[in-house]
């Protein structure tokens, strides 16, 4: 079936290979659960739509992405993220009319590189929030009060815990408010790509690595039968060797988590594409973190990181 | 801890789920039925009050036609009659013949002997069915040992609960 017979009426036909700087578009029908509508930022571009988690990947009812300019949005912990607030609110406008998502909430995803991560095991006396604020807001480069904290629960005991500014999140809000975007909550896409990859630990047992990949930061997460062992948390260096310093990286986490060998290696987010060929042509195995269910029309999902969060 | 993260500023209120909606339809509805169940037992408190009080009332009124009887002299005849009827018409040879008269499903829960002239017999009774207390009262007016058979008010709730006035007559007396 020619995936254009899915097109929604009125929706621009898809005519750009995976990964173009300027946009990708994409409008299938959904057939298994509800989708819910995500707009991710990152440096490079925003992108988004409204997909649903189906048996064997994630399904598009739509998608598009949008460049934006070099510089217009720098993720960083403290210092402000928007250096030209305009062009991400342009580009983000742009995207919602391709999404075509009126005034139906979105969710709100902020890059890698923004927020403080922690892997903690919480005290049973306190709450997981409660623990945050004890663990992490000593240590942030900005007053306790501008801290917006919460947590993703890992089961009895253990949660991952995550800080942002609040300048930082409003930063984010009022360029999609600008945008005309109704805005329904707010969550990290490392947060959501990691949700989603727990969700699925995968039919073998042993140690996974898995790499979530932003413009400007990346997250290496092992966990073994479902349990999260070890969380990190770096900025990128791109260049011509970063596939081989980001193998050096997965290593260590893997030591890091107890068990060197045999591991299990995935990856998502921008850049996946091709730091899987560039290990492969090396020997290394790795694969990506999800794909699409059905026709995906050249979009890559393991290139987007924020699917995870269709995941729940 | 919220069930979907949420970094937000000023985090939104979140619209009802199917299931929060369910929840509240069940607690508006166990608060109705409370209600409900609060009114219909202060309705059966104020009933059972005033029949407490009415029962209070009627005790009254025997204790004092009781005093009344007692401070009466007897006259000789009068204390003749009573000591013919406790030899011929003992509380145990009342009930022998008040219970060889009863169907199997029917009960006595109590039973009031008035020593005097007639013998009065005041039987609490209760039956399975109402054929059964038709057949019992059937016995006691056809008895030559009961006379003045006065059913009382039936309370057919459930099982059939009366009482019956008599009078007892002790072959010796008649």
């Amino acid at each position: 079936m020619d995936p254009r017979s899915l097109l929604e009426p009125g929706l621009r036909s898809p005519d750009l290979a995976p990964g173009s700087p300027s946009c990708e578009v994409y409008n299938g029908r959904v057939r298994a659960s509800r989708p819910r509508l995500f707009v991710a930022l990152d440096a490079a571009s925003v992108s988004g739509g409204a997909v649903a988690r189906s048996g064997d990947g994630y399904r598009f009812a739509s998608h598009a992405r949008m460049a934006l300019p070099a510089g217009a949005l720098a993720p960083s912990p403290f210092a402000a993220n928007l250096a030209r607030p305009a062009e991400v609110a342009d580009a983000l406008r742009e995207l919602a009319r391709e999404l075509s998502v009126g005034a139906a909430p979105a969710c709100l995803l902020l890059p890698d590189g923004v927020a403080r991560l922690a892997l903690v095991d919480v005290p049973a006396d306190v709450t997981a929030q409660q623990y945050a604020r004890f663990r992490i807001v000593p240590g942030l480069p900005y007053p306790a009060g501008e801290a917006v904290i919460d947590v993703m629960p890992l089961g009895p005991g253990r949660a991952v815990v995550a800080a942002v500014r609040r300048s930082i999140v409003e930063e984010y809000e009022a360029a999609a408010m600008r945008a005309g975007i109704t805005q329904d909550r707010l969550d990290l896409t490392p947060l959501a790509a990691i949700a989603g990859l727990l969700r699925e630990p995968g039919p073998r047992g042993g140690l996974t690595v898995d790499v979530v990949l932003g413009d400007a930061a990346l997250c290496l997460a092992a966990h073994e039968a479902g349990t999260l062992r070890v969380l990190r948390n770096r900025r990128r260096d791109p260049g011509p060797d970063e596939a081989r310093r980001l193998a050096e990286e997965v290593e260590r986490t893997a030591v890091l988590a107890g068990d060197g060998a045999g591991t299990r290696i995935r990856v998502v987010g921008p850049g996946a594409r091709g730091l899987l060929t560039s290990w492969r042509s090396r020997g290394g195995s790795a694969e990506p973190g999800w794909r699409s269910a059905g026709p995906a029309n050249g979009v890559d999902a393991a290139e987007l990181p924020w699917l995870g969060g269709a995941a729940g | 801890m919220s069930p979907e993260r949420d970094f937000s500023s000023r985090p939104r209120s979140r619209r009802a789920r199917p299931l929060d909606l369910g929840l509240l339809a069940l607690g508006v509805a166990a608060v109705l039925l409370s209600g409900h169940a609060a009114v219909a037992a202060w309705s059966a408190r104020a009933r059972a009050r005033a029949r407490v009080d009415q029962t209070r009332r009627e005790t009254e009124e025997a204790q004092s036609r009781a005093r009344g009887l007692e401070g009466r002299p007897e006259p000789a005849e009068a204390l003749a009659y009573r000591g013919l009827l406790t030899a011929e018409a003992s509380p145990p040879r009342v009930l022998a013949d008040l219970t060889a008269l009863m169907p199997s499903d029917v009960r006595l829960d109590a039973v009031t002997l008035s020593y005097g002239e007639p013998l009065g017999v005041q039987v609490d009774v209760v039956a399975r069915t109402a054929s059964s207390y038709d057949l019992f009262l059937d016995r006691l007016q056809r008895s030559p040992l009961f006379a003045s058979v006065l059913p009382g008010e039936e309370n057919r709730d459930g099982e059939l609960r009366t009482s019956i006035q008599m009078a007892y007559r002790p072959p010796g007396a008649r």
